[in-house]
């Protein structure tokens, strides 16, 4: 699916001394099968942006499209399963016994039969790397095993477009490395992933657009090397690295994930 | 050679040492801890590292009296935390991940002076830590905001400062920056960088671009201390970096994969000029 937010607007605590607009007019595309990274410092707008992509929130102006469809005339409980959100630290949310529990609960509000559950709990452990958590309690899982049988919980749902908020916050780097792995496999599976970090090195690695926010607004939006090479000082450590060569070497180009960038250095030690 | 925590018994010249520590949770199988030792000594800048669960929170409790070793002994400035707890956090301040959750007052100054109310610090004294503590974070002119407009890296300044004003002799940060937006973090470790050679600190984090100023720093894992290295040694020892979960962050990955020294290299900056260096000299070219 191809979800489109135009000129959205929203306010919190309209017509109170509290009042804030956490978005002043923010128009963004998510195409099918893409990894659209978000980001853009505290405060930028970017947990209240995902939570119009399945209408969590309505907007206070503007409009949510779902192929062109106004998706607030669409089903709600629709909606929300072709548009799966994952919070900051879904393992809060954990509560069942087993992990295979616990991630059947949103899918057993589809009204399948039990078998279907099954294999959808089953098919989503496996898809996260995480198969044989089935029948272990959530409380007794390490962080990275808790998250992936939380994010396993809204896969199961099958959701058409998958948007993470801040999916690898708190995690050690090398299992953050293993959650970038699978953000590509779920991409390869043909779900688009919305990818919300703070971690630019991390949205480096895995995103085929960068939507950059700051103050409720898209300050840019395009390929890594657009978004990153606009402000080098607001760009993953790769960016900063070849930015400040280009200058005196502008044969470097404008590598952003690791591997490009380490190729293009390399080729400079050879000039 | 005597032992970590041998001559600190009384008084002692040790801010922390940890001797033979062992602690496990009720009721789990794998201890958090197992046979610890390690000690900072006063005005020693000491990172933490290593992968989710390999015992660093534990660690950090235990220093100021939250846990209770099963075995060993934690002494920080000479004293014992599960013992004397409230003494100890007059000499240890802990940093933790969060700022949102330690935020309390009102207005920034009365949240910093927060914790002094509770040791007994006469009201004028009580105002010049304050305004000490503000001054040190570079927070003047936020006395009378509320903490609640501030941003992440704002908010932790506030709450570093509240440590400040109790003028503990070591602090503990816990993640101090995995709550914060880029800008926010490079924010908190500019202030927690001037705090160098006046304080001991114990700086756990996930980041080892964190570490790269550090004394030493410490690697735990499955609840033991596998590495008590420098950073210089640390960062080149592939073999151990793996074994611990722990990835080079992305310039000295850079540096390694070139054959520059990555511990020498430490920003964005550096890396770039040692290329540009190189590749003028022409002499290793290839």
């Amino acid at each position: 699916m191809r979800l489109e937010l135009r000129d959205v607007r929203y306010v919190y605590a309209p017509g109170t001394p509290f009042e804030v607009e956490a978005l002043r007019g923010v128009s963004l595309v998510v195409e099918p099968g893409e990894v659209l990274g978000i980001v853009g410092g505290t405060g930028s707008g970017k947990s209240t942006l995902v939570q119009h992509m399945n209408l969590l929130l309505t907007p206070t102006s503007g409009e949510v499209l779902v192929d062109g469809v106004d998706a607030t005339t669409l089903k709600k409980s629709e909606l929300r399963r072709r548009v799966g959100l994952v919070f900051q630290f879904p393992e809060s949310a954990l509560f069942a016994a087993t992990v295979e529990e616990d991630v059947a609960f949103a899918p057993r509000q589809l009204a399948l039969d039990e078998k279907e559950v099954r294999e959808r709990v089953l098919e989503s452990l496996r898809v996260l790397g995480a198969g044989e958590l089935a029948a272990r309690s959530p409380f007794a899982l390490s962080g990275g095993e808790k998250r992936r049988a939380a994010i396993a919980g809204v896969l199961a749902m099958r959701p058409e477009i998958l948007v993470l908020d801040e999916p690898t916050a708190g995690l050690d780097p090398a299992t953050r490395e293993d959650f970038l792995a699978l953000i590509l496999g779920l991409r390869n599976a043909g779900i688009s992933v919305v990818l919300v970090s703070h971690d630019l090195d991390e949205v480096a690695e895995v995103a085929d657009r960068v939507c950059a926010l700051q103050e409720g607004r898209v300050l840019a939006v395009g390929t890594p090397a657009e978004v990153f090479y606009r402000d080098p000082s607001q760009a993953p450590a790769t960016v900063r690295v070849a930015s400040l060569l280009r200058e005196s070497k502008p044969e470097i180009g404008a590598p952003v994930p690791f591997g490009e960038t380490l190729d293009a250095l390399r080729a400079l030690r050879g000039a | 050679m005597k032992h970590p925590g041998e001559g600190t018994r009384v008084g002692g010249s040790l801010a922390v040492s940890c001797y033979r520590v062992s602690f496990s949770y009720p009721g789990s199988e794998q201890p958090a801890l197992s046979d610890v030792s390690f000690e900072l000594r006063p005005g020693e800048y000491v990172g933490v590292v290593g992968p989710n669960g390999g015992g660093k929170s534990t660690l950090v409790r235990l220093l100021n009296g939250l846990l209770k070793p099963d075995s060993g002994r934690v002494l920080v400035s000479g004293r014992d935390p599960s013992t004397e707890p409230f003494e100890v956090r007059k000499h240890l301040g802990i940093l933790f991940q969060d700022p949102e959750n330690g935020l309390v007052a009102p207005f920034v100054e009365d949240d910093v002076a927060f914790g002094l109310e509770n040791l007994g610090v006469p009201r004028q004294e009580m105002r010049d830590r304050v305004a000490r503590a503000i001054r040190a974070v570079g927070l003047e002119g936020y006395e009378r905001r509320e903490p609640g407009t501030l941003s992440g890296g704002e908010k932790q300044r506030v709450a570093l400062a509240g440590l400040l004003a109790v003028e503990p002799e070591i602090l503990v940060l816990d993640e101090p920056t995995s709550m914060l937006d880029a800008s926010g973090r490079r924010e908190v470790l500019e202030y927690l960088e001037t705090l160098r050679a006046e304080k001991t600190v114990l700086h756990v984090t996930h980041h080892l671009e964190e570490l790269v100023r550090s004394d030493r720093i410490l690697v735990l894992n499955g609840g033991e201390l596998v590495a008590d290295k420098t950073p210089e040694r640390l960062l080149s020892d592939a073999d151990l970096l793996r074994e611990n979960r722990l990835v080079l962050p992305v310039v000295q990955r850079l540096a390694l994969e070139l054959g520059l020294p990555p511990a020498k290299l430490r920003t964005p900056e550096e890396l770039a000029e040692a290329i540009l260096a190189r590749t003028e000299s022409g002499t290793r070219a290839g």
